[in-house]
C-alpha cells in the first residue's frame, strides 16, 4: 500500500491523500506541492485526509513546507478530516495549529469567517 | 491284497477290514454255541444209550444166574418136602443127598442135618456130608462134637426162621479151595397140632459157573464190569466179558475194590450212573451200578468218558472242520463283496486326488453302474464340471481385478501428478511449503493444492471429499481443476469457495461433497486470509513455539448448497510462523485400542517440535500418526499441508525471545521492515493503535539513521530488534554508523513562527512523545537506541 494523491484545482485547491504518507512516499507529495504551489495565486490549500491511514514525520514536513510557502502569501493550509492516528501525530508536533478541521462543513464555515474578517479588515 | 497280512491297523482302517471283523465277530459265537449244543445233545444220547446197555446186561446176567439157581432151589425144597411127608429113616438120607449131587452138576456138596431138640425119643446129632471128589463123591460126617453144626449160622438161620436161606458167598479154604454159596431149607415134622423143625437140607454151589457166565457175557464195545457179592468181608468178584484185558489197557489201578464203596454209595443214594470222582482214575470215566434181584448181587461197570463220547467228539471234529471251511468261504465272500464296493471308491478317490487347480479334468470311470457307486460317480462328475466353471469364473474375476488394479495404479499416479510439486525453486522467496498425502486406498479423496498467483500471494488449499476410493478421486480431480482455473483470478478465499461451490453443486446427483480450507497468504506482508467450507480449523505454530487455532467461521461443505456464502477471516502470520492445514485422517487416525490421534496430541507434537522448517513438521506429524496407528490399517486418507512464512532478513532469536529485522538503508528497506513489524505485532494481537505507534516510531528512528548516514547510506548496517513483553513493546534500532545520539538534540520549538520553524527534528520529538522510555547507548561500533512502548492503548 502506498500513497495516492489526487489534486482538485478548485479555489482553494484540494489535495486528497489516500494511503500512507511516510519517508517513502513523501517525495511524491513534495513534487505535487511544488507544482501546485508554483502558482503564486494559490494562497489557500486544503488536504483531504479522510483516507490517509499513516502519517510519519516525513509527511508532516510536507505540510510544514506547504505552510512555509503559503503563509508568507497571507494564506492558510487546512487539513480536513484526519483519522485519529493521524490526528494524534499532528497534535504531537503541533504541525498546523488551528488548521485541522473535522469536516468539510467546518472548514467551509471557517473559510467563510476568514473571508468575512478579511472583508471587514479591508 | 492277495496274501497280505491282515494287521489290526488294516483291519480297522479299511471298510473291508471292519466288515470282516464284525461279521466274523458275530458269526463265530453263534456257530460255537450251536456246535456246543449239538455236542451236548449227542453226549446225552450216548449216555442214555450206555445206561440202556447196562440195564440189558444186568437183565441178561440175572437171567443166566436164575437159570442155574432156581432149579437147584426147587430140587432142594422138593427133598425137604419129601423128608417131611415121607419122613424116611436117616439111613436113606445118603441116597437123597447123592441124588441132589447127581441131578445138578453145579452143586459141589450137600447134607441133611438133623435137629435133636424136637426129636422123638433120644435122637443123636446126624449130618452126613457128601461132596464131589474127582469123578466120584467123598463123604464127611459133620456131626462131630468139635464141629457142632447146630450152632452154625448155615443151620441156625433156616432152623430158627423156618424159611429157606441163601448164604453169602464164601471161599472154602478147607474143603475144595473154591468159592461157594450155600442154600439151606428147613424141613418139619408134624407133632400133634404143630410143625416142628426136624432138620435142614443144604446144597453148596460151586460159584465157578458164575465166573464163567460173567466172563461169557458180552460187555459191549467199551467199559469194564464186575459182578460183586454184597458180603461184608472179602467179596466174590466175577469180571464180566473182556474186562480184564480192558483194565490193563485203560488203567491198571481200576479194581472192584477201588470202585465198590463209590458204587454202594450211589446205590444208597438211588443213583445208577455218574462220573467217577476226579482222581479215582487216570482218565475221566463213568460208573454205572445195578443191583440184581437174585442173591442181592451188584453189577458195576466203569466206562471211560472219552470212549463213551467218542462218537460225539468225532461229530464235533467233523463239524469244526465244516465250520472252518464255512468261515473261510464266508470271509472270502465278504472280502469279495467289500472289495467290489471299495475298489471303485478307491478309484474315485485316486481320480479326485489327482485333480489340480490347473488340471481339473477328473479321470472318472464311465458309469454303467446303477448302484450307489454309480450315483457317487455322477455326483463327482457334476462337481468336477462345477469346479471347472468356478475356476474359470475365478480366473476371469482375477483378471478383471488385476485390470482394475492396474487402472487404479494408473489413476493413483495421475492423482499424484495432480498434486503440486513443492520444490524450493517453484516457491516465491519467503515461504516454505511442505505437504504429505497418504490415501487409505490406492486413490483417495484428499487433496492439497498450492498456487503462486505471481502478485506476491500464494493460494493454499486442502480438501477432503466425503467418500473414499474412485468416486472421491474423481470429485477431487474436478475440485483440483476448478481451483486451478478459478484460483488464479486472485479472488479472496471466501469468494473463491463460493464460486467453486456453485459449480460443484450443479448436477451433483451423487450428493457428494467436499470440505475445503483455503488460505491466501501475502508473502510480503504476512497477511493471511482464510475461509473454510466445513473443514477442520488450521493451526498456527508460532515462531516462539506456541500453537493456536485459527479462529475461522466455517460455511457449508462444497457441493451441498446451490448457493452458499462463506466468511473471510483475516489475520497475520509473524515471521517464522507456520500455518498447518490437515484433514481428519490425522486427528481421527485410530490406534489398535481404538483411541484417536486427536487434536491434543497434534497440539503437543507441534509445541514440542524443535525449531525447523515446514518439511520437518510434516514429517514429524506423519511419523507420529504412523506410530500411533502402529500398522493398524488407516481408514481415511491423511493429508498435511504446512506453510511457513520465513521472509529473508527476519529471524527469531529464541534466547532473547525477540525478532531481528535486518533493514535496507533506504526508504524501500524501511518500508519493508515496517511491514514485517506490522505483521508481527498484528499476529500477536497488539492493539491497532499501538501498532500504529510502533510503526511510526520505527520509521522515524530508521529514517533518522539513514539520513544521518549522509552520503553512503548503503554501507550502513541497520537492524530493528522487536521484543514483546507482557506490558511493553521494546523496539531497538542498531546501526554501525558514526556515534550519534539523536536524543541529545533539543526539542524543536513548536511554538515558533512558521517562518523560523525548522523542518527537521520532528521525528525524534514524536518518538519521545509516544514512547514510555527512550535511551541511547554506544555498544562498541554500534549505535543502540532502545524505545519502550506501552502495549495498553491508553494514549
Amino acid at each position: 500500500m502506498s500513497l495516492k494523491i489526487s489534486v482538485q484545482m478548485l479555489d482553494p485547491p484540494v489535495i486528497a491523500l489516500v494511503g500512507r504518507l511516510d519517508t517513502h512516499t513523501a517525495p511524491e507529495l513534495d513534487q505535487t506541492l511544488d507544482q501546485v504551489l508554483a502558482d503564486a495565486a494559490v494562497t489557500r490549500l486544503v488536504f483531504e485526509l479522510g483516507k490517509l491511514e499513516y502519517l510519519s514525520s516525513a509527511g508532516i514536513r510536507c505540510f510544514i513546507r506547504a505552510r512555509k510557502v503559503i503563509e508568507p502569501r497571507g494564506g492558510k493550509v487546512a487539513l480536513v478530516n484526519p483519522q485519529p492516528a493521524v490526528r494524534k501525530v499532528l497534535d504531537i508536533v503541533k504541525a498546523i495549529p488551528g488548521g485541522i478541521f473535522t469536516s468539510v462543513a467546518e472548514l467551509d464555515a471557517y473559510l467563510d469567517e476568514m473571508q468575512r474578517q478579511v472583508r471587514e479588515g479591508q | 491284497m492277495g496274501n497280505a497280512v491282515l494287521t489290526s491297523r488294516w483291519m480297522f482302517r479299511t471298510v473291508r477290514g471292519r466288515m470282516l471283523f464284525w461279521i466274523i465277530a458275530v458269526t463265530l459265537p453263534i456257530y460255537a454255541g450251536a456246535l456246543y449244543m449239538t455236542w451236548q445233545a449227542t453226549a446225552q444220547r450216548l449216555e442214555a444209550g450206555a445206561q440202556r446197555d447196562v440195564d440189558q446186561l444186568g437183565a441178561r446176567l440175572a437171567t443166566a444166574v436164575d437159570a442155574v439157581i432156581r432149579p437147584i432151589e426147587g430140587g432142594v425144597r422138593t427133598v425137604a418136602y419129601q423128608l417131611e411127608e415121607i419122613d424116611p429113616p436117616p439111613a436113606q438120607y445118603a441116597q437123597r443127598i447123592l441124588g441132589i449131587l447127581k441131578a445138578w452138576p453145579d452143586v459141589y456138596g450137600s447134607t441133611i442135618a438133623v435137629e435133636t431138640a424136637n426129636a422123638r425119643g433120644a435122637a443123636q446129632p446126624f449130618a452126613p456130608y457128601y461132596f464131589r471128589r474127582g469123578e466120584g463123591f467123598g463123604f464127611s460126617d459133620l456131626a462131630t462134637d468139635k464141629y457142632a453144626y447146630q450152632q452154625l449160622p448155615w443151620y441156625r438161620r433156616p432152623a430158627d426162621t423156618g424159611q429157606p436161606v441163601w448164604s453169602q458167598p464164601y471161599f472154602d479154604a478147607g474143603g475144595g479151595d473154591i468159592w461157594m454159596v450155600t442154600y439151606s431149607v428147613p424141613f418139619f415134622r408134624r407133632q400133634a397140632e404143630h410143625r416142628a423143625v426136624a432138620g435142614v437140607v443144604t446144597a453148596d454151589l460151586d460159584l465157578a459157573w458164575v465166573k464163567r457166565t460173567a466172563a461169557g457175557a458180552t460187555l459191549g464195545p467199551i467199559g469194564m464190569g464186575w459182578l460183586l457179592s454184597p458180603s461184608v468181608g472179602e467179596p466174590f468178584v466175577a469180571p464180566i466179558g473182556a474186562t480184564t484185558e480192558r483194565v490193563g489197557r485203560f488203567d491198571a489201578a481200576v479194581t472192584p475194590d477201588t470202585i465198590r464203596n463209590i458204587g454202594e454209595g450211589m446205590l444208597a443214594a438211588n443213583r445208577s450212573f455218574a462220573l467217577l470222582p476226579e482222581g479215582t482214575t487216570v482218565r475221566p470215566a463213568y460208573l454205572a451200578v445195578r443191583s440184581l434181584e437174585t442173591l442181592g448181587w451188584q453189577l458195576m461197570l466203569v466206562m471211560p468218558r472219552d470212549e463213551l463220547l467218542a462218537e460225539a467228539n468225532a461229530l464235533l471234529r467233523r463239524q469244526l472242520w465244516l465250520g472252518a471251511i464255512g468261515l473261510l468261504l464266508l470271509t472270502a465272500a465278504i472280502y469279495a463283496v467289500a472289495a467290489g464296493v471299495t475298489r471303485p471308491i478307491h478309484a474315485l478317490a485316486v481320480a479326485v486326488g489327482r485333480a489340480r487347480e490347473d488340471e481339473l479334468e477328473l479321470q472318472l470311470p464311465e458309469a454303467p453302474r446303477r448302484d450307489e457307486i454309480g450315483v457317487l460317480t455322477e455326483a463327482l462328475r457334476h462337481m468336477g464340471r462345477s469346479l471347472r466353471e468356478h475356476v474359470r469364473l475365478r480366473a476371469e474375476s482375477l483378471a478383471e481385478t488385476a485390470r482394475l488394479e492396474r487402472d487404479l495404479q494408473i489413476a493413483a499416479s495421475i492423482q499424484q501428478s495432480m498434486l503440486p510439486r513443492l520444490g524450493v525453486a517453484d516457491l516465491p522467496a519467503g515461504i516454505e511449503v511442505a505437504a504429505a498425502l497418504q490415501p487409505a486406498r490406492q486413490v483417495g479423496g484428499d487433496l492439497y493444492d498450492y498456487l503462486d498467483l505471481r502478485d506476491g500471494h500464494v493460494l493454499l488449499t486442502i480438501g477432503d471429499v466425503s467418500d473414499k476410493g474412485i468416486p472421491a478421486a474423481l470429485l477431487m480431480a474436478r475440485l483440483s481443476s476448478l481451483l486451478r482455473v478459478l484460483g488464479t483470478a486472485g479472488e479472496p478465499p471466501h469468494r473463491l469457495l463460493a464460486a467453486i461451490n456453485s459449480r460443484l453443486a450443479e448436477g451433483n446427483d451423487a450428493c457428494m461433497f467436499v470440505t475445503v480450507g483455503c488460505a491466501l497468504l501475502d508473502v510480503n506482508s504476512g497477511r493471511l486470509r482464510y475461509a473454510s467450507a466445513g473443514h477442520e480449523l488450521p493451526l498456527v505454530r508460532n515462531a516462539e513455539g506456541a500453537v493456536r487455532s485459527l479462529a475461522a467461521v466455517g460455511g457449508p461443505a462444497l457441493g451441498i448448497e446451490a448457493v452458499a456464502g462463506y466468511e473471510l477471516m483475516e489475520g497475520f502470520l509473524a515471521p517464522g510462523d507456520t500455518l498447518l492445514m490437515y484433514t481428519d485422517g490425522v486427528t481421527e487416525a485410530q490406534a489398535q485400542d481404538e483411541s484417536l490421534f486427536g487434536l491434543e496430541r497434534l497440539d503437543r507434537l507441534l509445541c514440542e517440535a524443535p525449531e525447523g522448517g515446514a518439511a520437518m513438521l510434516v514429517a514429524r506429524i506423519v511419523a507420529a500418526v504412523a506410530e500411533h496407528a502402529a500398522g493398524f490399517h488407516a481408514s481415511d486418507d491423511l493429508t498435511v499441508l504446512a506453510v511457513r512464512w520465513n521472509p529473508a532478513g527476519v529471524t527469531f532469536h529464541r534466547d532473547g525471545m525477540h525478532w531481528r529485522i535486518l533493514c535496507g538503508a533506504d526508504s524501500v528497506g524501511i518500508r519493508q521492515a515496517q511491514q514485517y513489524l506490522q505483521a508481527l505485532l498484528a499476529a500477536r494481537e497488539v492493539p491497532q493503535q499501538c501498532i500504529g505507534d510502533a510503526l511510526l516510531i520505527s520509521e522515524e528512528l530508521l529514517t533518522n539513521i539513514v539520513r544521518a548516514a549522509g552520503e553512503r547510506p548503503a554501507a550502513t548496517r541497520l537492524a530493528l530488534d522487536v521484543a514483546l513483553l507482557p506490558e511493553q513493546i521494546v523496539l531497538t534500532v542498531r546501526d554501525d554508523g558514526p556515534a550519534f545520539d539523536p536524543l541529545a538534540r533539543a526539542d524543536p520549538s513548536l511554538e515558533a513562527d512558521i517562518a523560523e520553524r525548522p523542518i527537521g527534528g520532528l521525528g525524534i520529538y514524536m518518538v519521545r512523545q509516544m514512547a514510555a522510555d527512550c535511551r541511547y547507548s554506544r555498544d562498541e561500533d554500534w549505535n543502540v537506541l532502545q524505545v519502550r512502548l506501552d502495549r495498553s492503548d491508553s494514549n
